[in-house]
Parts: C-alpha cells; structure tokens; sequence
C-alpha cells in the first residue's frame, strides 16, 4: 500500500517555511495502514497475518486475538489467559468502544488460571465465596513426594484438600505468610475478571501480552473507568 | 505543567534491577552533576537525562533562554560572530534551539544562561536536552547580544 508514507518531507520547516518535493514517494519511506487488533468474539478463532517487511522479516499482524500471556508482577508468574473486554485507553475512547487490542489498553482477562497457580502455591483459597464444600481433609492421600497436581481443578478446594505431610506442608506455610492479596484485587479475583494492561503489541508481533495492573497504578485506572462511567 | 491532568498512568521504564523502589537516576557523564531534584524527585519524564532515556552524546552548547511556553521544553538563543572575509569585520548573527527541559530544574527564568548537550530526537525539532542552568547576570535582557 504506496500511498501511507514515513517520510518528512511533506512537512514544514521548524521556521513555518513549505518544503518543495525533491522527489517521489519510496518503497523504503512506505507506511501501512493500522491493523485495529480486535479481541475474538467467543466463537471464533484468533486471525493473524504475516506480512513481509522491509530486510526480508516477518511481522505478525494480529487481527483477531483472544488470548495473551499476562504476568502477575509482584507475584513473579505469567499465565495465558482469555482477554474479555477492553475497558479503559489513554489514547483514545473510540479504541475501547470498538474492543480494539493497542499497547497500553486496560483490558479485563480471565483470572482462573492465576487463581489455580496462587491456591496451589500458597493452599489459600482465594476470594472462594463462603459456602464452600467442608472437606479440608479429603480422603485422597498424596503419593509418595506430596505430588499437589493431581487435583481435580474444578473441585471446590482441589489442591488444599489433600493432606500433606508435616515435612511438605511446612514449604507452604512458609509461602502463606507472604500471600496476602490486596482487595482491590481480591474483589477482581471474587468477580473473575483481572484489569490487566498490555504491554506488546498486537499489530507488530500478533500477541497481547502484558501484566495484571496493581498498586498505585491499578488506582488510577480504577479511577479513570469509574469516572468515565460516571459521566 | 498539565501532568496531573495525563490520561496514562505516569511511571519510569526502569530497566535493570527489578526490585529497585527508588527512581533511577543516572549520572549525564562529562564532569555535569546530577541535580538534586533529579534524584529526590518524583516526577516522571522519560527523556529527561537524568531519569529518563535519553543519553547525552555529542555536541554540548551554551545559549540564554528566551522562552519558557512549551510543556517541558524552552527555547534558547545561541548568539555568536561571524567573520565577513571582505570587510574583515564581523557581524553578529543568532540561532534558536529548542530543547527540552527536565522538571528537575525548577527555578529556571528567562534569561539564564543554560547548557544543553546533543542526544537523539525527541521531536521534530528537538535535540538537545538541558544538563545545566546557570543564573543570569542582573540586568541582562534576553534579546540582546551576549557571547560566551
């Protein structure tokens, strides 16, 4: 597509001053049109394509995704999960209107895979509604070596109901102490949707990948939504 | 400055260590020290020299600053001589320069006398990133001639 360029030329000058055109548009100087990465309706399947630039490379335009891998950074673990919504862009509100996949989008994503990693590494439950089957102790013992993967993980408290030994079970109590989850996340995690933001981008590499938001920036996204609806 | 009112969370690409909380700052090179702004400061601006990405490599100029309008840049005036070879005189011409202006110097007026030293591109017309203010002299105006 010749008719995107990259050059300077048709700009001014810094003093106001027009530039004459010293020459006709170059394929090296060529732009191509944006690829608007939308997030794949539930049905579908995701959409890439590659297109070959300029050195003989490849770039993946995303063009329908509906998973990345997302990292929980003050956790330090990255799961592939399900991007549902975008929900909130700096840039440009027309982008969230029409579910558009940029660098630097808030997006809700899927938080069970998170969920699974953070109650079998800690054997919390995490944000589990209150009437959650009593069965601490199941009945299943552990094989040899406490193996803690053989949970069911649609189970209610799959890998917290299995007995561990004492040697085992100290592993994770020393995990506990360092498990607290904030609420502004423990109310993410009770609804099942995590804000998370992207971070690469989907119209160069075809991933959504990014991290879920925390702390102060979390905060001041929330903010951002809310007042947004608001209006 | 319209900071507060930014629509993306501000915070600093901090590449490197991971656990670091503070601002990461770093030192210009050259013999220029980092201003104590920079590092107690908590502004974020990511082609600052001292905080941000952006590395001072190149040419270094001195001009006096003559207009402080933009968003984190100023415009400075670089005055300097020119030999006319048939009349053996000079004459005295002028240059503006945009350049970017990090929050960490703070009481900055027109008509200082800054330092400004070449890094890449941060806009169309600017290049160059200030790395040191120094105060004007009394009674300076900003249009008139002053050599360096």
């Amino acid at each position: 597509n010749m008719g995107i360029t990259r050059d300077r030329t048709h700009k001014r000058r810094k003093t106001g001053g027009r530039r004459e055109q010293l020459r006709k548009k170059r394929k090296f100087e060529l732009g191509r049109p944006p690829s608007l990465t939308k997030i794949a309706l539930a049905g579908t399947v995701k959409r890439v394509h590659t297109v070959r630039v300029r050195g003989g490379g490849i770039k993946l335009r995303g063009l329908r995704l509906d998973t990345g891998n997302f990292s929980w950074p003050s956790r330090g673990v990255a799961r592939k999960t399900r991007i549902i919504d975008t929900v909130y862009n700096a840039s440009n509100n027309e982008l969230v209107r029409t579910k558009t996949l940029v660098k630097n989008a808030i997006v809700l994503i899927d938080a069970t895979p998170f969920r699974q990693w953070f109650e079998s590494h800690y054997l919390l439950p995490l944000a589990r509604k209150k009437e959650k089957k009593s069965a601490p102790k199941a009945a299943d013992k552990p094989a040899d070596g406490a193996d803690k993967e053989g949970a069911d993980p649609g189970a209610a408290g799959g890998p917290i109901s299995f007995t561990r030994s004492k040697k085992t079970m100290k592993k994770y109590l020393e995990r506990q102490k360092k498990a607290e989850v904030p609420p502004a996340l423990l109310e993410q995690f009770a609804s099942g949707r995590l804000y998370a933001c992207l971070t690469s981008r989907p119209g160069q590499c075809g991933r959504a990948d990014g991290y879920i938001l925390e702390g102060k920036e979390l905060d001041f996204y929330l903010r951002k939504i809310r007042a947004k609806k608001t209006k | 400055m319209a900071e507060l009112n930014e629509r993306a969370f501000q915070k600093q690409e901090v590449r490197g260590k991971k656990g670091r909380r503070n601002h990461y700052v770093k030192n210009v090179g050259l013999g220029f020290k980092t201003p104590r702004e920079a590092i107690e400061g908590s502004y974020v601006d990511k082609k600052c020299p001292f905080t941000g990405n952006v590395h001072i490599r190149g040419r270094i100029f001195t001009g006096v600053v003559t207009k402080m309008k933009m968003q984190r840049t100023i415009v400075i005036r670089r005055d300097y001589l020119h030999f006319v070879q048939k009349y053996q005189r000079y004459e005295k011409r002028h240059k503006n320069m945009s350049v970017h202006l990090s929050p960490c110097f703070r009481d900055v007026e027109l008509g200082d006398i800054v330092t400004v030293g070449e890094c890449r591109p941060l806009s169309k017309t600017v290049s160059f990133n200030v790395i040191k203010v120094s105060k004007a002299r009394g009674g300076s105006k900003k249009t008139s001639f002053q050599k360096f």
